[in-house]
């Protein structure tokens, strides 16, 4: 050291998608600061959806043009391999999606700090006033979904947790209806956001006291070869688990989920179903494969009861809701628990691991594909006071619009893993994937869990479509072009992935085939 | 790291002066968590805050401790009194501050310090550091953070400015603008 | 420097701060506990680095990191409070129950002050 700082090496092609991203989040606020009310969200619009289709071009450009890197870029913080880029273009096209549903319809409060109710807020609609700032919000977020899968440090998986998680929390807070509930949600999901962030943070730690280092390589090196110390690794382990957990809502780290989905607007909700799980799930693949590999005899166990305890709580409790956000964000729980079961499919053999990521891999993009259709089901259906979630107001929804309640039917059933949707083979691969790892009574478990489950959605659909729709039930808004897009894209993802999987499997396959790099 | 650790007793100076600041932190952190005027628990989580900064001096943190002084003294606090303001918390004592679970916080948080107690004293029993101060200045701290670390702390500058946006769009009034 | 010393005093402080979070029902006193808790964190990171010698100030670093998102988390955490406040005239974790599992009766517009 000789007073000058030797200069990093940044890989700025590699980081791309990432950095597009966060560029176009800071312009959208330099737009926010300077453009005319007026103009702003004509400028925001365009801008966000560009800058996730640009950076999801680059991504493709990355992965079939330049061929997957093999070691860490940023100086070892990020590591942009096969399994990220693949997780980085899901994102990216959710995301998009969720944005399409954003600009759909007036979602968001038109003044968040005026009091519900309030000559101010009567004021601020009958302006037309609108916080355009969601949009470079979003992006904020969606940056942070990019880095956290793919950060190979604990110390970025940190800042990359809060960087999508702070705007989510206020994101939560803006329904235009409701407003109460949504400021409800916000505060819980930050106060108990807050609270698994510092037991993360305990964890990390811990483990940086065990091994010496906050790199997941390193630390993955020092649990083979540091000895004596082993109480202090579990609870380490423990510890950063708690806090991946949280995150993505397995049980017992579930009960903010249905809240949050519940009281958050609708379109939030589907980017949360949809973005936040797959950059979770990448994140906790990650730190538990890389990380924490050589200990997977000891981790694998609490997984397992981790999983099992997931997919029935949220089989189970979906069976009691009657609100239709509710019963979707159990059934986003119980989703994660089949999930896990992919986690847990790790073998000795590279191959085994390399069939248990793949199958996590498809089933994250078909189940994310299905959950942001359902959610965007959810918001055209409308009562006067805005969406209708009690279930008894959607009855009769069939013989009103069948057309809706038909792609609604059909997004349940691929939720339940019925042949011909997507959900059946993201089921299938993770199950077989499962089996193979010698994970067979936990797949049974699954199999039952999602039988379960497929009895509640089969009851949503015969309340749809053979019970009688009330006289003053709710009405079912003209979509907007963006929330038909989304709608019909869904479809489209769900029928196709369905139908013919093979593309996808392939991709998920050869992303998943180099593992994750060092 | 453990060669040649000398034993507990006699403690140095400097341990002597951590455990009293120690013994200072966790006092004031105690009295956080259950006293019962709202405005009395800000101020004692400057004691608390202040005196782990005393215990980041001892251990040669220096810029960490002055950085803990100036954000979380200077400013988090500040923000947390102006919350307790704005939220026209009573001045004096007020009834409702714990919830009736108290007895189930304090099994779970009882459980939680045995077992973490147990865990780093097994663990780091034998540890021992010597400190020569100078190791945790900002110019060491400073060029690995710009090297090793610049692309979290960029993406921490991000988070600031999110952070920032959030709070404005929550708080501010005057959404109509200019016209 | 035992390292003993300051990692028993992080845990101690961790716990405490684990109670005051679930103990509490004043939104900023639980605020002040996750505080509590993070600040139990950095000391456990200053000691190990100090401890570890770490070349790359990986603990240090990290403190610092945490110092910085724990200001910027207090800052939105109070703002969605005070978004509460103003429409319920409370920020009491405990009467915020309109989201549970039976609200679904009710028609929750009407549940306003």
């Amino acid at each position: 050291m000789n007073g000058t700082i030797q200069a990093p090496t940044i890989e700025y092609a590699l980081l791309a998608p990432m950095l597009v991203v966060f560029g176009a989040a800071i312009v959208g606020v330099l737009v926010e600061a300077f453009a005319p009310r007026y103009l702003r969200s004509a400028i925001h619009v365009p801008l966000t959806l560009l800058s996730l289709a640009g950076a999801f071009a680059l991504t493709i450009w990355q992965a079939a043009a330049k061929g997957i890197p093999t070691k860490a870029a940023a100086m070892g913080a990020v590591a942009v391999d096969g399994p990220a880029l693949f997780i980085w273009g899901t994102i990216l096209v959710l995301a998009f999606v969720s944005v399409l549903l954003i600009k759909g319809e007036d979602h968001f409060v038109a003044a968040a700090s005026a009091v519900p109710g309030s000559a101010e807020e009567e004021q601020a609609l009958h302006e037309g006033a609108a916080h355009s700032e969601i949009y470079p919000l979003v992006l904020f977020a969606v940056g942070g979904m990019l880095l956290f899968p793919a950060a190979n440090d604990l110390l970025v998986a940190f800042v990359a947790l809060e960087v999508m998680s702070l705007p989510l929390y206020l994101l939560c807070g803006l329904a235009r209806r409701r407003r109460l509930l949504s400021q409800e949600a916000a505060v819980k999901y930050f106060l108990l956001g807050a609270f698994s962030s510092a037991f993360f943070l305990y964890g990390t730690a811990l483990l940086y006291g065990y091994a010496g280092s906050i790199d997941l390589a390193k630390i993955s090196t020092a649990v083979g070869s540091v000895g004596g110390q082993d109480t202090l690794l579990y609870i380490g382990a423990a510890m950063l688990g708690v806090g991946l957990l949280f995150k993505i809502g397995a049980a017992p780290f579930q009960a903010w989920k249905p809240d949050v989905y519940q009281g958050a607007p609708t379109p939030i909700t589907a980017l949360m179903a949809s973005g936040t799980l797959v950059a979770a799930f990448g994140a906790l693949v990650r730190v538990f494969w890389v990380g924490l590999g050589g200990l997977d005899w000891d981790w694998r166990p609490v997984l397992y009861g981790v999983a099992i305890l997931t997919m029935v709580v949220g089989a189970v409790l979906a069976i009691t809701q009657t609100d239709i956000k509710r019963m979707l964000a159990y059934s986003s729980i119980a989703h994660g628990g089949f999930l896990l079961v992919g986690v847990i499919a790790t073998g000795k053999a590279a191959a085994q691991n390399a069939s248990a990521l793949s199958g996590i891999l498809f089933y994250l993009v078909a189940y994310g594909f299905t959950t942001v259709g359902a959610f965007a089901v959810v918001t055209m259906v409308r009562d006067a006071g805005g969406e209708a979630w009690h279930l008894s107001r959607w009855a009769g929804l069939g013989k009103r619009s069948p057309l809706l309640a038909g792609i609604f039917a059909f997004f349940l059933l691929a939720f339940a893993g019925i042949p011909l949707t997507s959900g059946f083979f993201g089921k299938y691969a993770v199950f077989q994937a499962a089996v193979s790892g010698g994970a067979l009574p936990l797949v049974i478990v699954g199999v039952v869990a999602s039988a379960v489950a497929a009895f509640f959605y089969v009851r949503v659909i015969v309340l749809m479509f053979f019970s009688d729709p009330a006289a003053d039930g709710p009405s079912i808004v003209l979509p907007s072009r963006g929330t038909a897009a989304v709608v019909g894209l869904a479809v489209l993802a769900t029928v196709v992935l369905g139908v013919y999987p093979q593309p996808v499997l392939d991709l998920a396959h050869s992303a998943a085939q180099s593992l994750f790099v060092r | 790291m453990t060669l040649q650790a000398p034993g507990f007793w006699p403690p140095t100076g400097p341990e002597i002066v951590f455990l009293l600041l120690g013994v200072v932190a966790l006092g004031s952190a105690l009295l956080v968590v259950t006293t019962r005027q709202l405005v009395h628990a800000a101020l004692w989580l400057v004691v608390c805050f202040g005196a782990l900064a005393g215990g980041y001096l001892v251990l040669t943190a220096e810029f960490v401790a002055w950085v803990q002084v100036l954000i979380y003294v200077g400013a988090v606090v500040v923000l947390l009194l102006f919350g307790i303001m704005l939220t026209r918390a009573p001045i004096g004592r007020s009834a409702d501050l714990d919830s009736g679970n108290r007895w189930a916080a304090a099994l779970v948080a009882l459980a939680t310090a045995a077992v973490l107690v147990t865990v780093v004293v097994s663990g780091f029993r034998t540890a021992y550091a010597p400190l020569d101060p100078g190791q945790g200045a900002a110019k060491p701290l400073g060029s690995s953070i710009f090297r090793t670390w610049v692309l979290p702390f960029e993406a921490l500058s991000v988070l600031l400015l999110a952070a920032l946006v959030g709070a404005i769009v929550l708080s501010r009034t005057d959404i109509q603008g200019r016209k | 420097m035992h390292i003993v010393y300051p990692v028993v005093v992080s845990a101690l402080l961790f716990s405490i701060g684990v109670y005051g979070v679930l103990a509490r029902r004043n939104a900023i006193l639980v605020l002040m506990s996750v505080e509590l808790m993070l600040n139990a964190v950095n000391l456990n990171l200053v000691a190990f680095d100090v401890w570890l010698r770490d070349r790359l100030h990986g603990g240090q670093v990290l403190t610092l990191f945490v110092i910085v998102i724990a200001a910027a988390e207090v800052g939105l955490g109070l703002a969605i409070v005070l978004a509460v406040f103003r429409n319920r005239k409370t920020i009491d974790v405990d009467r915020l129950r309109d989201l549970s599992e039976d609200l679904t009766e009710a028609d929750p517009e009407e549940v306003r002050p």
